[in-house]
């Protein structure tokens, strides 16, 4: 079997794959209904030893079971669409048709990111030619392996081309965007302002995802007691390990609303036995030094700046909670660390988003809150609101937009003759 | 508190009179630990907010059994305005900055005429270790501007003035040029040759300055001084030369061949101002060392605890000397490799260690960064 991640040197060699794609893709229908079949049989293979210890893979699964599949796909395409069928609306028919080729550009930091994107364009019939992060090759190849396992006639792994190169190598990043009908693209703020400057063509259709960061909050009457409190931290802790908190759906700060029947101190000694207990599942195995710096120095700068601020840390860099109350959303360290801020209201802080935050994962008790919340959110650019503990599984929309449409055509047929009824 | 305070500067007077390499590390570690936990102590009497950080360390200072378990300040704990003092205002003489590159906030520490007293100390008797205690002319790759400043002084200035006791005439190199750039004075370097040709000389810059506006301009014009008792030390860093790809033999080599000396006479010594009084030229065998007043830990980013020998790891540099700042345990963003825990060849006592790279500038990675976008709005 050819490694299924192939390293490209010649710009011909991706315009050339590009083509290949583009032309499988548009040479038959491929429905919906189709793609999540052989996706389903994908996702239950998804397991063993090369793809256990992969991260995020257990949300992998999650996304492509046919019941997690078919209600997004209704839901953006219609129940024709599942069908790849033309559907009739007052008088004229529409159907979805594939662009041809999506480039994805997923970010390195996320290792299930490029498949997350390549399934989204292959709902909608698309070849999907996709840049793999170098520090991303062996995880892909490990997951699209088990694709290859399932899909024995080839429909979908002839529609993928995983494709590795440098990321300086701006002929082959600038011959990639110009042979592509679609882009999806993730990452940090430098990666994507890089890619979406490209040479893409004049109809190519761009989808941006990222970057973002995400936020959690709770209100008093969630935390008061300690079976709730216990429960809710053990969630936090799980949404802050996942990804090691670099995903832009990681909580890096948890707004708490201050009660009067409640001791904040009581919350923190909990969260930092979730933290620990996560920790002890969940050890790091690696870590880049600069996280490193940047943690120590989170913390002594946290510390130093106000003598009301208060901290919980081990030795190691393992994780950090910074506590103390303020309703602005400070700059986020990463690396496990999480600001734990007091408010009187967690309105007051919502209201402040900026528009850079993607999620909100809350835990609030009283539902008429909770709408009020979620209202506020919805104003200040947050685009998901979720419980706590879910705050990185992936559903449509994301990042306020649907995953398949834009990377569709909606073609609108007008009968030249009266339509039978 | 004054009882304390006297008993810390006997402490650290009776170090820097020790002999500096000689100690076994186990009485190194005793010694030094009693009295950096005797300085935390005075720290947290004088600053507050130094208290509130120590008092949520994962480990009581004051019941801590080895160095490496004490609270250490990160580097960039530094880089503020105020600088963090021990001392009041009027009791500082000269605030020292760090080199940071463009758009960086350098590092500021605070001396009083005590810490800078042990500053010269320690560094002169460094020095003295590793180039002998003789004056000789002192030749100054830099502009004289570099040391004008009376009270605020950067880390070129402060490098240059630590090695004038071994200096009996200064003469500086280098000029700014109209647009601020500096410019090689030839005719005072050809001076300063015919003066003192058939001598011991000493030489320093810093390290991209010598290569930059020292090697790289005689050697487009293809001269050769003949210098054979020059002795060059540099420190400063390689990034800036890195990125010009110049690797630390090639700047050997091109010193070397400017200066018509052997490469071996080239010394490049590692040291930063938050780490005050103490520097790390480069033994015989390649390897630096710490005097008695000082420590570096090497530690694992993974665990922060101390890497085995042969391991890299996030240095941590530790002075006894600064009673005026907080430069007491300082964690650097500086990588090292432990070559061993004693017993270098050059007979030095302790660790030996080799800097290896600077971390890369410390960003957030991947779709959950942020930082620069609101850095941009921010500078809007």
């Amino acid at each position: 079997m050819p490694d299924p991640v192939q390293t490209v040197e010649s710009v011909e060699e991706i315009l050339g794959r590009a083509r290949r794609l583009r032309e499988q893709a548009l040479r038959s229908d491929l429905s919906p209904l189709q793609v999540i079949e052989i996706l389903e049989r994908w996702g239950d293979a998804l397991r063993g030893p090369t793809v256990d210890s992969i991260p995020g893979v257990p949300f992998l699964r999650l996304w492509l079971r046919r019941g997690t599949l078919e209600p997004v796909v209704v839901r953006e395409l219609g129940t024709e669409g599942l069908r790849a069928q033309w559907r009739a609306e007052h008088g004229i028919r529409l159907r979805t048709f594939p662009l041809g080729v999506v480039g994805h550009w997923p970010a390195g930091n996320i290792e299930i990111q490029p498949m997350l994107s390549l399934t989204c364009a292959l709902l909608g019939g698309n070849g999907s030619l996709v840049r793999i992060p170098s520090g991303l090759v062996a995880q892909s190849r490990a997951i699209i392996e088990k694709l290859c396992d399932v899909d024995t006639e080839g429909v979908l792994t002839e529609r993928i081309f995983l494709v590795a190169f440098d990321h300086e190598r701006a002929d082959l990043q600038r011959a990639m965007a110009s042979a592509v009908d679609g882009a999806m693209i993730w990452g940090g703020d430098e990666a994507v302002t890089q890619i979406r400057s490209l040479p893409f063509p004049n109809w190519a259709r761009i989808a941006v995802f990222g970057p973002r960061l995400s936020v959690a909050a709770m209100d008093e009457e969630s935390w008061r007691e300690p079976q709730g409190r216990h429960i809710w931290c053990q969630r936090i802790a799980r949404d802050v390990w996942q990804f090691d908190q670099q995903a832009c759906s990681s909580p890096q700060t948890l707004f708490l609303e201050q009660g009067a029947d409640a001791d904040v101190a009581d919350f923190v000694t909990t969260l930092a036995e979730a933290f620990r207990t996560e920790n002890r599942l969940h050890p790091r195995v690696t870590i880049h030094p600069a996280t490193t710096s940047a943690i120590c120095l989170s913390r002594a700068s946290w510390l130093l700046q106000d003598v009301g601020h208060s901290a919980v840390f081990p030795a190691s860099p393992d994780w950090t909670i910074l506590v103390g109350k303020s309703s602005d959303l400070p700059a986020p360290t990463q690396g496990r660390t999480l600001s734990v801020l007091i408010v009187e209201s967690l309105l007051d802080a919502i209201v402040k988003f900026d528009g850079t935050v993607q999620t909100l994962g809350l835990a609030i008790a009283d539902g008429d809150k909770e709408v009020g919340l979620t209202q506020a959110a919805g104003r200040s650019g947050v685009d998901r609101i979720v419980k706590l503990g879910r705050m990185h599984v992936f559903g449509s929309p994301w990042d306020g937009t649907d995953m398949i449409r834009p990377m569709v055509r909606l073609v609108r047929h007008v009968p030249s003759a009266d339509m039978r009824s | 508190m004054t009882d304390t305070t006297a008993d810390i500067r006997r402490q650290i007077d009776a170090l820097l009179a020790a002999p500096l390499f000689s100690t076994a590390p186990p009485e190194r570690e005793e010694r030094l630990l009693e009295l950096l936990r005797s300085e935390l102590t005075y720290a947290c009497a004088r600053s507050p907010r130094l208290r509130h950080y120590f008092a949520a360390w994962p480990i009581d200072f004051r019941t801590a059994d080895r160095i490496a378990d004490l609270p250490y300040l990160p580097v960039g704990s530094f880089k503020t305005d105020p600088p963090l003092t021990l001392v009041d205002p009027e009791k500082v003489v000269r605030t020292v900055s760090s080199s940071a590159t463009t758009g960086q906030t350098p590092s500021r520490v605070a001396l009083d005429a005590e810490t800078s007293r042990r500053m010269v100390k320690g560094v002169t008797g460094i020095m003295r270790d590793f180039i002998g205690p003789r004056r000789r002319p002192y030749l100054v790759i830099d502009a004289p501007e570099t040391l004008r400043s009376e009270t605020e002084i950067g880390a070129r200035g402060a490098a240059i003035q630590g090695l004038r006791p071994f200096a009996i005439d200064v003469v500086c190199c280098l000029k700014l040029g109209s647009n601020g750039t500096l410019v090689l004075r030839e005719d005072v370097l050809l001076d300063f040759i015919e003066t003192w040709r058939d001598q011991e000389i000493l030489v320093y810059g810093f390290t991209y300055v010598v290569w930059q506006h020292f090697v790289a301009p005689l050697q487009a014009k293809g001269v050769k001084l003949a210098m054979p008792k020059a002795r060059l030390l540099h420190s400063g860093g390689w990034k800036r030369l890195q990125d010009q790809a110049v690797t630390r033999d090639t700047f050997r080599a091109g010193v070397a061949e400017v200066l018509g000396c052997l490469e071996e006479r080239v010394l490049d010594f590692y040291g930063m101002v938050e780490n005050i009084g103490i520097v790390y030229p480069d033994c015989e065998h390649g390897n630096k060392h710490v005097p008695a007043f000082g420590d570096v830990i090497v530690r694992d980013p993974l665990t922060l605890g101390p890497v085995a020998a042969g391991q890299e790891g996030l240095v941590q540099v530790c002075s006894a000397l600064p009673t005026s700042f907080p430069g007491f345990l300082v964690l650097t963003d500086d990588i090292a490799q432990v070559i061993c825990y004693d017993g270098c060849p050059c007979g030095r006592r302790g660790i030996a260690f080799r800097f290896v790279k600077r971390v890369p500038k410390v960003e957030l990675r991947g779709c959950g960064n942020v930082e620069t976008i609101r850095q941009r709005l921010a500078a809007a």
